[in-house]
């Protein structure tokens, strides 16, 4: 696996690189010229109050929208500059998970988990796509018996592993995550956390992770972003970050909450 | 992605040693077309060891692939493969394949097809049954809660019931009006031409009359009904269903046989009759415009002779079937509605075997009608 040929100033290599983002909803500025770089291999947080424009930055991302003005490189590839067949590649290679896990509500979790090895791989015995899916499903920690549930069926933490495991169907290089602890119990939540930061060791992933979870940050998180009035305010590890006097990171880490999660 | 071909090659050591090298891109992209050879290989060709130097990208799906062959040798289950050459992370990511891979789901046992048409009409009988024993007690449910809210008026959700009036009923009106009016065109078409060759083309407007008044004006608004707002009333009531408002509803001590069914019966049992009157008067005039122009009956004339010919009771024989398809459409919309579950599928399969239902059921009793007027002469 070739690794990026972007760098940031302390030599690593950079697997997203966002410049310049603009969003804008009406009246309603969401990213003003915001700047991420997010290095390869590592879990990246991202935090910030309410409606600042975490999930608007994944989804722009990840193309579900398309920003004002933007420049994405991700893996060193220009996505403002690339074909359909390109883009495919890169979609290939990133997998994503919704807050509520956007399981197909129609087909079980191991279809949930082979449908898009069915769609991007044509050469591949469905025999093989099961066996697959069945191994996904058991790395993310699911007995065997969930793979022929509907989604329906599960809890809300099975939910979530379900969806995390089609997320890595295909063996991606990234994953986006969208607060994927939000309404877990804090022992289900925990586990997920122990289970993203193994499976990120194991398949040696990039993880964009947008979340409000204070204990996910100190548990799996290697560096911490913090978006806020449509910019990053700061960008380190979670020390670095704490240590930044703008009020509302203190605010956030300093609460009862933040004390009581990083202690 | 450009990749390399996945390739493999097997060889045996002078030692005896079986071992496989793994050559090129072993990814889930690649690997698909190796999966059969791979799988006819017999457990005495499995190898002992794995060469790993030729392989370039590697990821979970190509190590799964891998492991599978040296799982083969029952013995070295237990045991991490035997790897030569070096990869950065072959033997991690084989080891992460092999953990996944040990809890292995069984396969629910086939039965023979015979067995299964057998099970599956038992069970469609069944459904059946169940089905119908379901409606009724449904039926005996919605008439309690409505007999209880019609002694407690103060109880009756007036502002839905009002809504469901103007939804189902108010806004009902310009199609079902239309749509009666083109049925009554059609049947003085056909019958002034049938009734043409035995010179008795006049009786069209008895036809008319008699056909509207008594079956098809109260038909059609229940058929039109049943599509347009008993499927409304399942969509409705099952996407609460779905997000558990529904549960939400018990739990605040909302009782959803008054709160959601009740309003509905009742609007509908109100607006029926009204919907119905306006679908034969609009039947009645499309059969007068046609006279008018193919046989010049004036309008005066026409309805002078439906005064004269056509007796009041089959406009009273058709009206009082109108509360009664009116709580069948009401009352096969909300159950269903009420059976939705969890997943959007069942949303869809319960619409839809509403609108089948409540048509069926509608045409049944109408039947039943016919039946019981005969009996009755009138």
């Amino acid at each position: 696996m070739s690794t990026s040929p972007i760098q940031d100033e302390q030599g690593h290599p950079i697997a997203i690189r966002v410049r310049g983002l603009i969003n804008q909803f009406g009246e309603k500025v969401v990213h003003k010229d915001l700047d991420l770089d997010v290095r390869e291999g590592e879990i990246i947080g991202v935090i910030g109050p309410s409606g600042c424009g975490k999930s608007v930055l994944l989804r722009s991302i990840v193309g579900l929208i398309t920003p004002k003005k933007a420049d994405i490189e991700v893996f060193g590839v220009n996505l403002n500059e690339t074909d359909r067949a390109g883009r495919r590649d890169i979609e290939q290679g990133w997998g994503v998970m919704f807050q509520d896990g956007a399981l197909f509500s129609t087909l079980s979790v191991r279809e949930n988990v082979m449908a898009p090895m069915r769609e991007h791989l044509e050469d591949m015995p469905v025999s093989l796509m099961r066996e697959l899916a069945d191994m996904k499903i058991s790395m993310v920690g699911l007995e065997p018996d969930a793979a022929g549930k509907r989604p329906s069926s599960l809890s809300g933490g099975m939910r979530k592993r379900a969806a995390l495991a089609r997320s890595i169907a295909l063996d991606p290089r990234l994953l986006f995550l969208d607060e994927p602890t939000a309404g877990l119990d804090p022992i289900s939540a925990g586990n997920f956390d122990t289970l993203l930061r193994g499976l990120a060791d194991a398949l040696n992933l990039t993880v964009f992770l947008v979340t409000h979870d204070l204990d996910s940050l100190g548990a799996v998180c290697d560096r911490v972003a913090v978006l806020n009035r449509g910019k990053v305010l700061a960008v380190g590890t979670l020390a670095e970050v704490r240590a930044n006097p703008d009020p509302w990171i203190q605010d956030y880490f300093s609460g009862k909450r933040g004390r009581a999660a990083l202690g | 992605m450009t990749s390399s071909q996945a390739r493999y090659d097997m060889l045996t050591e002078t030692s005896g040693r079986r071992v496989m090298v793994v050559e090129g891109d072993w990814t889930v992209f690649t690997i698909g077309p190796l999966d059969k050879s791979l799988r006819a290989l017999s457990s005495d060709e499995a190898p002992d060891a794995i060469d790993v130097a030729g392989l370039e990208a590697f990821d979970t799906a190509g190590a799964y692939l891998i492991d599978r062959v040296l799982r083969m040798h029952s013995e070295l289950v237990d045991t991490p493969a035997v790897l030569l050459g070096d990869h950065p992370n072959a033997a991690h990511l084989l080891e992460t394949a092999r953990a996944a891979v040990i809890r292995k789901a069984e396969d629910e046992p086939e039965h023979a097809s015979w067995r299964a048409v057998l099970e599956r009409t038992g069970r469609g009988t069944m459904d059946m049954v169940n089905e119908a024993l379901g409606m009724l007690a449904f039926v005996g449910e919605a008439v309690s809660t409505i007999f209880r809210l019609l002694l407690r008026p103060q109880r009756i959700r007036w502002t839905s019931v009002v809504s469901v009036a103007e939804d189902a009923g108010l806004d009902a009106l310009p199609i079902v009006s239309m749509l009666s009016f083109f049925i009554g065109l059609v049947i003085a078409f056909l019958g002034v031409n049938l009734l043409q060759q035995f010179g008795a083309q006049v009786f069209t407007v008895e036809m008319v009359g008699v056909l509207m008044l008594r079956e098809l004006g109260v038909v059609l608004t229940a058929i039109l009904l049943a599509g347009r707002t008993n499927s409304a009333f399942t969509a409705q009531i099952g996407s609460m269903k779905m997000r558990e408002e529904v549960d939400a509803m018990r739990v605040l001590g909302l009782d959803p046989m008054e709160v959601l069914v009740a309003p509905r019966l009742l609007a509908l049992i109100v607006m029926t009759p009204f919907l119905t009157f306006a679908a034969m008067l609009s039947g009645i005039l499309g059969g007068m415009i046609v006279m008018w122009t193919t046989l010049d009956i004036s309008p005066a004339l026409f309805i002078q002779r439906i005064y004269d010919t056509v007796p009041g009771q089959h406009f009273w024989a058709g009206i009082i079937k109108a509360p009664f398809f009116a709580m069948v459409v009401g009352l096969v919309g909300c159950r269903q509605g009420l059976l939705v579950e969890g997943d959007v599928q069942t949303l869809g399969h319960r619409t839809t075997t509403s609108v089948v239902q409540a048509i069926f059921l509608v045409i049944v009793i109408d039947a039943l009608f016919a039946l019981l007027y005969l009996e009755l002469d009138i």
